[in-house]
C-alpha cells in the first residue's frame, strides 16, 4: 500500500493537515499553535540541542522535540501540558543558572540584541538556583573590527557554527571542548580575521540570545530606535536590509527575517558592517565641479551632467571615439551595466567598456 | 552534505592528531592540508577528546568510584610530590587494580594491587575467560552453512540480550538492518568500555578476543557487511596488542570481510552507539537524535549493527549449541553473564554467572566481602547505589528496573561502611560532569549544578544546596538528549533516597 504524502494530524486536540517529511514544529506554526524554541533556524537541520521545544507525542515515552521529531498520519501530539510547563520550568531555570543575568535571581541580560531566552524566563516562575559558573573561554584576543563573542551569554544552541557550516560553507567557528566548557571557538582560538571567516556576521543574526553582537553597534540599544527597510547597494543582488537609527544615526544593520526577503536573513560584510560612510564628514552628499580656480564648487546634478558630457565631446572631437573609455561598477545592477554599455558604444561610439569585476 | 571524498578525509582527522601528539595550531594545520576539513572543524573536534586535547606527556590517575575508595588523590598527591604531572581522569576499566593508572605512554601500571580473578576454565560457559582459545572458526563456518534466517532464528531463541547496558533484544537489530533497502551495511563492535565500575569487555578482549570476532563475523555474514569495525577505548594499549594479533589470524578465516580498527581519544560518551558513530566519522563525540537508528541510518549513513563486546562474544557458543541450551544458562532471564566486581571485597575481578545471580552469589566468587557492606552500585556509576537490603535481589535486567536502578554494564561496586555514601555520590557525579558531551542543556548544566551542589554540601554539611536538586534531576531525565544526561543524577537520588541519614545536616 503506497502511503498518502498528506494526512492529518492532531495537535492540542485539534486537527490540522500535514505533509510527509514536514516537523511538529513546521505544522504547529503553520497554524499558529506557538511552540518555543532556541536553537532552531529555519534555514538548518534541526539540531534539537536546546531543548526548549520539547513536546509529547502520543506512544513515545519521552519529551520529544519539536523541531525535529516528524509528523506521520494520525499522529497526536501536546504542546501543553502540567507535565511540558514544569520542563520548561526547570530548563529555563537552569539556562538562567548558567547565564548573566541583571542582579542575582534576575531575568537572563538583553545586550545589543534580543535575548530570546529573557523572553521565555519572563513567562515562568523560575527556580532559585545557583549559579553553575561554567568555565566557557572567551577568545580575549580577537581584534576583528566587527563581531564580539560573550560566553556568559551563550547557550551552546550552536546556531552560530552551525550556519557558518551549512548556510555560508565558510567553518570559520565550531563548537569546542566538552560537558560544561564547551564554547564558540575558532581554530587556536584565533582572531576571527586570521581564520576562513568572510565577516559575514550571519552568527550574529541566528544568535538567539545576544552571545554574538556587533562590535561597534551601542551594547545597550536606546529603546527608540526606528527601523527602515532598504535595498542594499553595494552589489546588484539587491539583499533587503533594515535600518535601525536613532536620533537620525546610523547604529545598526541586520537583515530582515530567514524566508521573508530574497536574501533569507543573510547578509555579508559591506552590507551589514559597511555604514560608516554614512554620517562620514568626507562623505559627498551633492555634485561638486572644479571650476577654473581649481577649487570644487557644489552644484546642481543637471549641472554636473551636463559638464562632463561637454567635457567627453570635447575629447571625441579633438582625438577621436576611442580616446574615450568607460568603467562601470560592480554595485551596478545588470540593467544599469547594459546603460552604460550603450552609453559607450551608441552615444560615444566606442568600444572601450568595461566592467571592474569582468577580470 | 559532504562528498564520498570529503567524508573519507573527515573520518581520518582524529588519527592523524593523535599521530601529531594532540591538538596544536600546527598539528590543526597540517591536518588541514592533508584532508582540506577545515581547520575549525579539526580543532573543535580534536578539543572533545582528552587524549588529545592536550599534547604533553603525563601520569593518568583513574578516578572513578573504587579508584576513589582504594585511594587515588593520595597516589595523586604521591606522584605530584615526586616531580611527576598526574592527570586525574575518568574511570579506566581497570576497577580490579585500583588505584588504576596509566604511565605516559598509556601502560598500565599498578601501585596497590589486590589478587584479581575470572571464573576458572569451564567448557559449558559461552564465553570462558578462563578457557583455552579456539582459533578454528568453526561456528563461523556453521553459521554460514546454516545461512543467516536460521541463525536469527537461534539468536531469537537464545534470548540474548545487549551486553552493552541496555539490554535491548539482540536477534531484533539484525532482523532490522535486513529488512533495510540499502545493500551497503556495517557491523560495529563497541569496545569503548569506560563506565565506571566496568572492565568485562577488557578481560574478552585480553582472553578471548577470538570468540568476539567470530561473532561479528557470524553477524556480518548475516546481514550481508562487507566491513567490520571495531571501535576500542584509547587507553586499552594491552587489549589492542592482543586484539591485533587475533585479527592476524581472524583475517584469512573470515576472508573477504574486513575488520577495522578505530581508537578511541579518550571520551566516555562514545560509548553511546550514535555518539561512537560520530566518532568514527571523525566528528565530536555528540549523540544523534533518535529516530533514525543506526541499523537504519547509522555509520556513514548506511545501516549498521552495533554490538557491545561481550554481546557478539556469546554468539559463537549459541550457534554451535543451540538458542536453547543458552537460555537455559540463565537464572532469571537468558544466559549467562560477565559481572565485574569490585571494591570491597577480597578477589575482585570478572565472573561468568548465570543472569539473575545475586550480590551475595557473586562476592562468593570474588572471595567475600571486605569489612561491613552497606551499599553496592549494580551496574556502572549509571545505575546508582542500593543499599546492602537487596543484596539477594537477582542482578538481571528488569529486577534491577523494577528496584529503580538497572544492570546496564554489570559493573558491581561493594562500598563498606568506611564510605561516606555523600561523598561516594560527589565522585559519581565528577564523573557525569566531565564526561557530558555539553550538547544538550539539561545534561550540560545539570551535571554541572548537582555536583557543585553535593559538593557544598559535603564540605558545609548544610542541606541547602541541595533544595533543588530533585528539580533539576527530574529534569535532566526528562530533557537530555541521550542515556547519560537521563541517568547522571541517579547516583545522588539514589542514595538521598536509601541512605537519607547521609544526606542530613552535619
Amino acid at each position: 500500500m503506497i502511503k498518502s504524502n498528506s494526512f492529518t494530524v492532531e495537535i492540542n486536540g485539534q486537527t490540522y493537515s500535514a505533509d510527509a517529511g514536514e516537523t511538529v514544529y513546521e505544522v504547529a506554526q503553520r497554524n499558529g499553535v506557538e511552540i518555543p524554541t532556541l536553537c532552531h533556524d529555519p534555514r538548518l537541520d534541526p539540531a534539537g540541542a536546546c531543548r526548549v521545544c520539547l513536546v509529547e507525542v502520543e506512544g513515545q515515552r519521552r519529551l520529544q522535540p519539536g523541531c525535529a521529531w516528524k509528523v506521520d498520519a494520525d499522529m497526536k501530539i501536546q504542546t501543553e501540558s502540567d507535565r511540558i510547563s514544569r520542563h520548561r520550568q526547570v530548563l529555563y531555570s537552569m539556562y538562567m543558572s548558567d547565564h548573566r543575568t541583571d542582579e542575582e535571581g534576575g531575568l537572563p541580560e538583553e545586550t545589543g540584541n534580543v535575548n530570546q531566552l529573557r523572553e521565555l524566563c519572563a513567562t515562568i516562575d523560575p527556580i532559585p538556583l545557583e549559579k553553575v559558573e561554567a568555565p566557557r573561554a572567551a577568545r580575549p584576543g580577537d581584534d576583528n573590527p566587527y563581531i564580539e563573542f560573550d560566553p556568559e551569554l551563550c547557550i551552546l544552541c550552536a546556531r552560530c557554527t552551525r550556519y557558518c557550516d551549512e548556510v555560508e560553507a565558510v567553518n570559520a567557528i565550531t563548537l569546542a571542548e566538552r560537558g560544561s566548557e564547551t564554547t564558540i571557538a575558532t581554530a587556536g582560538q584565533r582572531s576571527l580575521i586570521d581564520t576562513s571567516c568572510e565577516l559575514c556576521g550571519g552568527c550574529i543574526d541566528t544568535c538567539p540570545t545576544g552571545a554574538l553582537i556587533e562590535k561597534k553597534a551601542p551594547k545597550l540599544m536606546p529603546l527608540e530606535t526606528k527601523t527602515t527597510r532598504t535595498t542594499c547597494n553595494f552589489c546588484g543582488v539587491g539583499c533587503q536590509m533594515d535600518l535601525h537609527t536613532h536620533n537620525n544615526r546610523l547604529v545598526k544593520i541586520t537583515s530582515p527575517a530567514p524566508g521573508e526577503t530574497l536574501n533569507d536573513g543573510n547578509l555579508c560584510v559591506k552590507g551589514r558592517f559597511a555604514y560608516d560612510f554614512v554620517h562620514h564628514e568626507d562623505r559627498l552628499t551633492e555634485p561638486l565641479i572644479r571650476r577654473e580656480d581649481g577649487q570644487l564648487h557644489p552644484a546642481t546634478w543637471d549641472e554636473a551632467i551636463k559638464v562632463a558630457s561637454e567635457g567627453m565631446n570635447r575629447v571625441k572631437a579633438k582625438y577621436g571615439s576611442d580616446a574615450l573609455g568607460f568603467v562601470s561598477s560592480s554595485r551596478c545592477t545588470i540593467e544599469e551595466n547594459y546603460l552604460m554599455q550603450k552609453l559607450s558604444r551608441a552615444a560615444f561610439g566606442t568600444n572601450n567598456i568595461h566592467q571592474c569585476a569582468a577580470t | 552534505m559532504l562528498t564520498h571524498e570529503a567524508q573519507r578525509q573527515r573520518e581520518r582527522i582524529l588519527e592523524l592528531l593523535e599521530h601529531e601528539g594532540g591538538v596544536t595550531e600546527e598539528s590543526v594545520r597540517r591536518v588541514h592540508k592533508e584532508t582540506g576539513v577545515p581547520e575549525a572543524d579539526i580543532w573543535g573536534t580534536g578539543m572533545f577528546y582528552t587524549l588529545i586535547n592536550k599534547p604533553g606527556r603525563r601520569v593518568r590517575i583513574c578516578d572513578g568510584l573504587t579508584c576513589q575508595m582504594a585511594g587515588a588523590d593520595q597516589l595523586s598527591a604521591d606522584l605530584e610530590a615526586k616531580g611527576l604531572p598526574c592527570e586525574r581522569v575518568s574511570c579506566l576499566a581497570q576497577c580490579d587494580r585500583a588505584p588504576a593508572t596509566l604511565d605516559e605512554d598509556l601502560e598500565l601500571v599498578t601501585y596497590h594491587g589486590k589478587e584479581t580473578g575470572v571464573t576458572p576454565d569451564d567448557p559449558g560457559l559461552p564465553m570462558n575467560l578462563g578457557g583455552p582459545v579456539d582459533e578454528s572458526y568453526s561456528s563461523f563456518a556453521r553459521a554460514k552453512e546454516l545461512g543467516a534466517e536460521a541463525v536469527i532464528e537461534i539468536l531469537k531463541e537464545s534470548g540474548l540480550q545487549g551486553r552493552g547496558g541496555a539490554g535491548f533484544p539482540a536477534h531484533f537489530k539484525w532482523s532490522s538492518v535486513l529488512a533495510q533497502a540499502e545493500a551497503e551495511r556495517y557491523v560495529i563492535c563497541n569496545a569503548d568500555e569506560g563506565e565506571p565500575g566496568t572492565f568485562k569487555d577488557r578481560e574478552i578482549l585480553l582472553r578471548q578476543p577470538t570468540k568476539m570476532l567470530e561473532g561479528l563475523a557470524i553477524a556480518a555474514q548475516a546481514i550481508g557487511a562487507k566491513d567490520i569495525y571495531i571501535y576500542i577505548r584509547g587507553e586499552f594499549t594491552n587489549e589492542r596488542r592482543s586484539l591485533e594479533k587475533a585479527i592476524e589470524i581472524a583475517k584469512e578465516k573470515i576472508a573477504p570481510i574486513k575488520i577495522h580498527v578505530a581508537l578511541g581519544h579518550g571520551a566516555y560518551i562514545c560509548g553511546e552507539e550514535t555518539a561512537l558513530i560520530e566518532a568514527l566519522e571523525g566528528k565530536r563525540g555528540m549523540p544523534r537524535l533518535k529516530p533514525p537508528y543506526p541499523t537504519e541510518k547509522g555509520f556513514r549513513n548506511k545501516p549498521t549493527l552495533m554490538h557491545n563486546v561481550e554481546t557478539a562474544c556469546c554468539i559463537p557458543a549459541i550457534v554451535d549449541r543451540g538458542g536453547e541450551w543458552f537460555k537455559k544458562l540463565g537464572k532469571t532471564e537468558a544466559g549467562s553473564k560477565l559481572y565485574c566486581i569490585s571494591g570491597h571485597v577480597n578477589r575482585p575481578g570478572v565472573y561468568e554467572l548465570p543472569l539473575g545471580a545475586s550480590l551475595d552469589e557473586l562476592v562468593d566468587a570474588a572471595g567475600g566481602y571486605e569489612g561491613n557492606p552497606q551499599a553496592f552500585s549494580p551496574g556502572g556509576a549509571s545505575s546508582g547505589f542500593l543499599p546492602m537490603t537487596y543484596r539477594d535481589l537477582p542482578l538481571d535486567y528488569k529486577n534491577l528496573a523494577d528496584a529503580g536502578s538497572m544492570l546496564g554494564s554489570a559493573g558491581v561496586v561493594v562500598l563498606n561502611d568506611s564510605v561516606d555514601m555523600a561523598e561516594a555520590v560527589k565522585w559519581q557525579l565528577i564523573f557525569f560532569e566531565r564526561e557530558s558531551c555539553g550538547q544538550c542543556a539539561p545534561c550540560r548544566i545539570g551535571t554541572r549544578y548537582l555536583r557543585r551542589q553535593v559538593d557544598q554540601y559535603v564540605q558545609l554539611g548544610d542541606t541547602a544546596p541541595l533544595t533543588y536538586a530533585e528539580d533539576v534531576a527530574w529534569e535532566m531525565e526528562e530533557g537530555s538528549i541521550c542515556g547519560l544526561g537521563m541517568v547522571a543524577a541517579k547516583p545522588l537520588e539514589s542514595a538521598q533516597k536509601h541512605f537519607p541519614d547521609a544526606f542530613k545536616v552535619r
